[in-house]
């Protein structure tokens, strides 16, 4: 999302919000999230959430603009956000794009297609080939560039 | 116990495996189908808006903790793509 974010936020604006946790270590939690070291018990308080927003936004130095869902969970009832969803909203304060629900219909390419359909699309250079360990292994023809 | 409740037991039995195997094989383990039908099915909505509707507001809390904004603030001058996700 911080690529997409990087690509079109000289067109359009972004925000994430932030809900409920989908596996925290009291309810359904994840082999992953203990190998990645992401082990929260579900907040019961706001300030607890607030506390592992602040977590998240550090930890990976998050760009984009944060808001964090209340223990009311109107925006994640609003939106039938949870566990991952994404929207936009187009100028007129209309739905013009809702994605479908997460994580098995989470699709990030959908709102990249939707924002390249109006400000173009933003290409990136293909990744570098892989270093060759010595000179006897690298390749005899010169690549080309894309 | 009759014949026909032995079978109407029999074939409810083998359903009910049936869909928590199948649940294992989505979930990736027994404790991960566990997980799914406690936790996460409750809070699953497939929810009504469409394309086209106007968007809902929602009050947020910003990260100090204490200020909050409408989601609707952020609308209505370019396109506003919303992420919603938790960190786990």
């Amino acid at each position: 999302m911080v690529q997409l974010y990087d690509d079109y936020k000289d067109h359009a604006d972004f925000l994430t919000v932030y809900v409920r946790e989908a596996h925290p270590t009291d309810e359904w939690q994840m082999k992953s999230n203990v190998k990645d070291d992401v082990c929260y018990a579900q907040p019961k308080t706001l300030a607890q959430r607030v506390a592992i927003a602040n977590d998240f936004i550090q930890r990976f130095h998050y760009p984009i603009a944060f808001g964090i869902d209340d223990l009311t969970n109107a925006a994640n009832d609003a939106y039938a956000a949870w566990p991952e969803r994404l929207y936009v909203i187009d100028e007129s304060g209309r739905i013009a794009y809702r994605g479908g629900m997460g994580p098995f219909h989470y699709d990030p390419n959908e709102v990249r297609t939707w924002l390249a359909s109006r400000y173009g699309t933003v290409k990136h250079d293909a990744p570098a080939p892989p270093i060759a360990p010595n000179p006897a292994a690298a390749p005899t023809s010169t690549p080309h560039a894309t | 116990m009759s014949l026909f409740w032995k079978w109407t037991i029999a074939v409810f039995l083998v359903l009910l495996i049936g869909a928590f195997l199948m649940l294992c094989k989505m979930a990736g383990s027994p404790k991960d189908a566990y997980g799914m039908v406690r936790y996460a099915l409750p809070h699953m909505h497939r929810g009504n808006l469409k394309v086209g509707d106007d968007a809902p507001d929602a009050r947020l809390v910003a990260l100090d903790g204490s200020d909050h904004f409408h989601i609707r603030e952020r609308t209505g001058g370019r396109p506003l793509v919303i992420i919603f996700g938790s960190y786990t």
